[in-house]
């Protein structure tokens, strides 16, 4: 069950993932959705930052270096209740599962990793819905760099911590950004009840692991009839010839 | 000075100690007359010798614009509302309003966290996570609440530009009609207004009054606050 800040169940389940850039909680996620979806299950997915009412401003904010971390935090927070309010919450309540790459522990790893006051990044996110399961994805620091790198060669300010002056070498100020990221992931396991998937396992055997720990949250999950339109093609003697139009604008994302 | 004191948690990087500045806030509901108010303070003081930076909601370069393309469309959530709301004035504290105070500028804003705290309140969010998220805010030197009745504020709503979707209510209240939704809405404001003054210690103007008799008051006492900051003038450098 997801919960409500206030303790209220909600019969959908919320399921997240997280871990440092390159720690493969994506990929793990968008199989895990498959998945899920291959099961008939009525899925839905969120991503950290992807409100279509905030992202201008977050944008604007990292273009035009404009972003303190207070304000980072704050847009960041905003962007998630955008998603909440809109998206997250009606799946919940609607009894579906929801699937978030990222949630409110990267605001907290990233933010007081920041020196933004941990209580109150804290209490700014209590309206988020409590998680079924939490997985963090743990990758020693010189992997996920190893992976990040040899897949994008430049790294952006924001993402490289550059805002904090820990060092005026983007590398190495993602190195140093992204250890005190770790550190504060790891002193959220306990507190928040993360799950701890050893990230560099094969991608199967973590995808495995996946599955089993979501399988046991499965029962009552609200389905979704897939492919209604099949049984009307076999009825009506009918091609179907323009059903490949439906939902292109989707999947040219 | 303006006492580097918040409400709440407060802003990482802000030094403690005095800013040589002023903070003053003009608050009340939509159509009372503060802009106006704003726009008249500021000649006034700036023809007497001040410096002085004005500031208002929505004026951020962070977050202004993104605020109103949002209220364009047909949805804004509560929180998320409170929450840009929020990026928008820590923007204009960090980047603007310090700054000035830290340079010695009378600072003037339009609305502050008592206006976003009512119309919060009056949608029912969480009172204790709003004022969680907005104890960022500095603590003013003076908050002056211009209070006038709906018999008042509607005429000059009207003459302005007009009911406002939000600023009526439109988004939570059942009324389908602006007027009906205008008067519930402001009247749901003033209560929450009221409820506020003690605690946030406001000074209230009583703006059922002509412009011109709203402004002498408030030129009275902001003049007892800003007494002092000026340069100091030749005669006085002359003494020593």
């Amino acid at each position: 069950m997801a919960k409500l800040p206030t303790g209220r169940k909600l019969p959908g389940k919320l399921l997240v993932v997280e871990g440092i850039d390159g720690s493969g909680k994506s990929t793990q996620l968008d199989l895990l959705r498959k998945w899920l979806v291959g099961e008939g299950y009525c899925v839905a997915f969120s991503e950290w930052n992807s409100s279509p009412i905030v992202g201008s401003t977050t944008r604007r904010g990292k273009k035009k270096k404009l972003l303190s971390p207070t304000t980072f935090s704050l847009i960041h927070a905003a962007d998630l209740a955008d998603r909440v309010e809109r998206q997250m919450l009606p799946a919940l309540k609607a009894g579906a599962i929801v699937l978030a790459d990222r949630y409110i522990y990267t605001a907290f790893a990233r933010d007081i990793a920041r020196g933004v006051n941990p209580d109150w990044v804290r209490g700014n996110y209590a309206f988020a819905p409590r998680p079924t399961v939490a997985l963090y994805f743990r990758v020693p620091l010189e992997e996920s760099i190893r992976r990040i790198m040899s897949g994008r060669p430049r790294l952006k300010y924001y993402e490289a911590g550059l805002d904090l002056g820990l060092s005026g070498d983007p590398l190495r100020s993602f190195e140093l950004f992204q250890e005190r990221i770790v550190s504060e992931y790891e002193k959220m396991i306990d507190e928040f009840g993360l799950t701890v998937i050893d990230a560099t396992l094969p991608l199967t055997e973590q995808q495995e692991m996946v599955r089993e720990i979501v399988a046991p949250h499965l029962q009552g999950v609200l389905k979704a009839e897939r492919s209604a339109w099949r049984e009307v093609l076999g009825k009506e003697q009918l091609y179907g010839r323009y059903l490949p139009e439906i939902g292109l604008e989707q999947r040219q994302k | 000075m303006t006492k580097v004191a918040f409400y709440g948690h407060g802003l990482p990087n802000v030094h403690k100690g005095d800013l040589p500045g002023k903070l003053i806030v003009l608050e009340g509901t939509d159509g009372v007359g503060r802009s106006t108010q704003v726009a008249l303070l500021r000649e006034w003081l700036e023809s007497s010798g001040y410096a002085v930076a004005s500031s208002g909601l929505k004026r951020s370069g962070l977050a202004g614009k993104g605020i109103s393309l949002a209220q364009e469309g047909h949805y804004l959530g509560d929180l998320t509302s409170c929450l840009f709301y929020a990026s928008d004035l820590a923007d204009r504290l960090e980047r603007e309003i310090i700054p000035a105070l830290r340079a010695g500028f009378v600072v003037l804003t339009d609305r502050y966290i008592y206006s976003l705290l009512a119309r919060a309140l009056v949608r029912g969010v969480n009172r204790k996570w709003v004022r969680s998220v907005y104890g960022f805010a500095l603590v003013p030197d003076k908050v002056f609440y211009l209070r006038a009745g709906l018999d008042h504020l509607i005429p000059r709503v009207l003459n302005a530009r007009g009911f406002n979707y939000w600023e009526a209510g439109m988004d939570f209240l059942p009324q389908r009609d602006y007027y009906d939704s205008y008067v519930e809405y402001q009247s749901r404001i003033l209560d929450q207004f009221d409820a506020m003054s003690s605690e946030y210690g406001f000074h209230l103007v009583d703006a059922n009054r002509s412009v011109h008799t709203v402004f002498t008051e408030l030129k009275r006492g902001i003049d007892k606050l800003v007494r002092g900051m000026k340069p100091a003038s030749p005669e006085i450098l002359g003494d020593e």
